[in-house]
């Protein structure tokens, strides 16, 4: 049985800070069975909530990454052409024997339709990754990561999977889950989900996390930074967002330059320090120039 | 518990939230596995099921907060102990002299807070651990709930119009005199307002506009796309690729009255035409007061609030002149008329109101044989188009369409029912026809629009009828 704090502890334990929204969510997600949708800015660890999760619950990640024209034959899944042409090929003689034996045309025909399921079975099934994951035997983890890159189609292509955890195959008949994975759709917001989608899904929103959470994730991914530093640059990176630069500085970001800082050895924070790992938090050229106008200014 | 939820999301939908039922039954569901321990995690609770998009965040906790508060609500004739008899009275069972609620609350200033006669001293008990604010607060013995008559507010909620996919948003274009001094650029929440129109109408637009290309755009057989489409039937070609042909996008030619009477409507206009430039349309942008500039290229190259100010300053037309439409059309012809291309559609927007100037329609004359289509747009209702220095008869008389609008929404919808005309110009004779009627099978639904169409919605030769403005 886990509870809330459960699902923190565990995440902590997996090297993901999560706060009580987080949790909460999780918690819903695991005992509900309803997949959950995170929105939020690029680098907050949208996908990394899913990686720990799966990590932490050992759960068998399977993941689909969304693309501007993805369709069901990558997603749910696709009939190996090729093999079954080859088994035709190969068993042709078989299939002459077999049909010899009929007296007219006719019967032939129905000899051979009789037959056609051996054709689409799950032989010639590919599993995509939402089928796949729906035949685990273990159950599995499915992220659905960055949906809102997806055209609407796709979008409600998945309502059937999302709602009821099943795959309809028109030659096989509904396929339902084994076990019904925990599904986590990811989504920069670039484009709006559907409504029906949203509907659907429990709705989380990530946001940039406040100062303490920031710094207890610098602490646990590298503990020989030193808890003063770990907590300047957190300081600097929140007013960094705060400049309203092109691509502000992420979590991802923050981690980035902690890593750096600590193959650097630094100890303290200073502007030529910040001049000098500048391309680590900053990613245009009109933003590197504003970062280090605010290092000279904070830090001087 | 379900009743206390059945509440807060009316209350959610009164303001504007859709929230779903099978969302509402999530609510339940997470409460009863989580528990009702605390002010925080029933709030995270519900904000999980119950919300699904990040602007309605700020919202709900407004209404959270309102809805499980003490006295929030601004009532000053508002009886507590009262209140507390008719709690004591409902847990007693003695519910029978609440009931004569009023349906229809919205005018009368009755008492805001009435219990529920359904509501049992179960949910009550349950309630009081949201009520909780401040543990110092008081002493929290009170309890205090903000229901008032359910089937009363259900009708107040949100409900999905014709045209919409999500609930419609309005912004009021005529403020009212005293802001227009703030209204100079747009505020983040108007631009993002805007944005949200206009994609919830490409949207509705798009879909329309694939199918069309779908149907008619094809081509000669494209030869590669067809031997990689039937490379799994062994080349057998089962299905064909065909080329698409190019297509040009539909030019518009916009006509914006900028003079301090209309500049709201105006604004948002350039602003939607702005957005929707390259993505579907081609459109040359003009502003006017007495002078007339092009600005196309300043909309396209320029932040849109720096261009707003440079316009309100007074730098691109002089603002301190009286609009004279008649003078606006004439240097139209001299200097634009003559190398318009493409049989533009035309777009005026204006009150026109030309201070008693020469009217110049004719030349409006000249600029619909060069354009496909002619449609004004003016805030100004109907009956006050006669009025004083209005020429709105005149020059309404050479347009295919005269459209009021006064909200940005009307605005958008305007647009759209534009540019559906635009392709269905150059659509196919058969797919022409198919939305011709499927216009018609609308607009017999959808006739609250106070509009005035000249001719035949299909667009039939638009030549002009001198007759045709005694009807006016």
């Amino acid at each position: 049985m886990i509870t809330e704090q459960g699902v923190k502890d565990f995440l902590q334990a997996g090297g993901y800070i999560a706060d009580e929204a987080i949790a909460t969510a999780v918690f819903l997600a695991l005992r509900m069975e309803k997949p959950i949708l995170i929105e939020g800015p690029p680098g907050v660890g949208k996908t990394g909530l899913a990686k720990a999760l799966s990590n932490a619950l050992d759960f068998p990640l399977v993941r689909l990454q969304c693309y501007e024209g993805i369709d069901e034959g990558k997603a749910l899944y696709d009939w190996e052409y090729g093999k079954q042409l080859l088994y035709t090929q190969l068993l042709r003689t078989q299939l002459d024997n077999y049909l010899s034996v009929s007296a007219d045309l006719r019967e032939a025909v129905e000899r051979l339709s009789a037959e056609e399921s051996l054709f689409f079975s799950k032989n010639f099934l590919v599993q995509r990754p939402i089928l796949r994951s729906f035949m685990s035997e273990k159950r599995s983890l499915l992220l659905i990561d960055e949906i809102d890159r997806s055209d609407d189609e796709f979008e409600a292509l998945l309502l059937e999977s999302l709602s009821d955890f099943q795959v309809s195959i028109p030659e096989l008949g509904v396929i339902e889950a084994k076990r019904k994975p925990l599904t986590i759709l990811t989504s920069n917001g670039t484009r709006m989900i559907s409504d029906a989608l949203r509907r659907r899904c429990l709705y989380l929103y990530i946001g940039y996390p406040e100062l303490e959470r920031e710094v207890a994730i610098v602490r646990a991914k590298f503990p020989d930074l030193c808890e003063d530093l770990a907590r300047q640059m957190v300081e600097f990176l929140r007013q960094a967002r705060e400049l309203n630069l092109r691509k502000p500085p992420s979590v991802s970001e923050t981690l980035d330059w902690a890593q750096v800082l600590s193959i650097l050895k630094a100890k303290q924070l200073t502007p030529e320090m910040v001049a000098n790992t500048v391309g680590v938090i900053a990613k245009h050229q009109t933003d590197l120039q504003k970062v280090t106008d605010l290092a000279s200014q904070v830090l001087a | 518990m379900e009743r206390i939820v059945a509440h807060f999301v009316a209350a959610l939908r009164e303001s504007g939230i859709r929230v779903s039922p099978g969302e509402s039954l999530d609510a339940v569901q997470a409460l009863a596995l989580c528990g009702v321990e605390g002010r925080r995690s029933s709030r995270q609770l519900l904000r999980l099921t119950l919300v699904k998009n990040v602007n309605d965040i700020p919202l709900f906790n407004e209404v959270f907060n309102r809805f499980f508060s003490r006295f929030t609500f601004d009532n000053p004739d508002l009886d507590v102990p009262g209140l507390m008899d008719a709690a004591i009275i409902g847990m007693e069972g003695e519910f029978n002299y609440l009931n004569e609620r009023k349906h229809d609350d919205d005018d009368e200033p009755g008492p805001l807070i009435k219990l529920d006669s359904e509501i049992n001293p179960e949910d009550l008990a349950e309630l009081k651990s949201l009520t909780e604010i401040d543990p110092d607060d008081t002493d929290g013995n009170e309890i205090v709930v903000q229901m008032k008559g359910y089937r009363g507010k259900a009708r107040k909620a949100p409900r999905p119009t014709r045209r919409y996919t999500q609930n419609p948003l309005t912004i009021e274009l005529n403020k009212s005199g005293s802001g227009a001094d703030s209204g100079i650029t747009f505020t983040p929440e108007e631009q993002a307002a805007m944005q949200d129109v206009v994609s919830r109408m490409m949207l509705r637009l798009r879909k329309d506009m694939k199918r069309m290309k779908n149907d008619q755009n094809r081509g000669k057989l494209h030869v590669i796309k067809t031997i990689q489409k039937n490379y799994r039937h062994d080349m057998i070609p089962f299905q064909v690729a065909l080329r698409r042909k190019r297509r040009q996008k539909p030019r518009l030619v916009v006509l914006c009255d900028v003079s301090y009477s209309v500049s709201h409507a105006s604004r948002f206009m350039l602003l939607l035409l702005h957005t929707l430039h390259n993505q579907m349309l081609d459109v040359r942008s003009f502003i006017f007061n007495r002078e007339l500039a092009e600005i196309t290229e300043m909309l396209a190259n320029m932040p849109v609030n720096d261009l707003m100010v440079t316009i309100d300053k007074g730098d691109i037309v002089d603002l301190d002149e009286n609009s004279s439409f008649g003078q606006v059309f004439l240097e139209f012809k001299k200097r634009y008329l003559e190398n318009l291309r493409g049989r533009p559609a035309f777009i005026i927007l204006g009150d026109a109101r030309n201070n008693y100037d020469e009217a110049n329609d004719w030349v409006l004359d000249e600029i619909r044989e060069k354009a496909r289509y002619m449609l004004w747009l003016t805030p100004e209702e109907r009956d006050t188009w006669s009025r004083g220095d209005c020429l709105m008869e005149i020059y309404g008389s050479y347009c295919d369409k005269v459209e009021v609008v006064k909200t940005v929404e009307d605005l958008s919808l305007v647009v759209e029912d534009l540019l559906r005309d635009i392709y269905a110009d150059t659509a196919h004779p058969i797919d022409k026809k198919r939305l011709r009627e499927v216009k018609s099978a609308a607009s017999e639904t959808y006739d609250s629009r106070d509009y005035y169409t000249r001719g035949t919605s299909g667009g039939s030769e638009p030549a002009f009828d001198p007759a045709g403005r005694s009807h006016w």
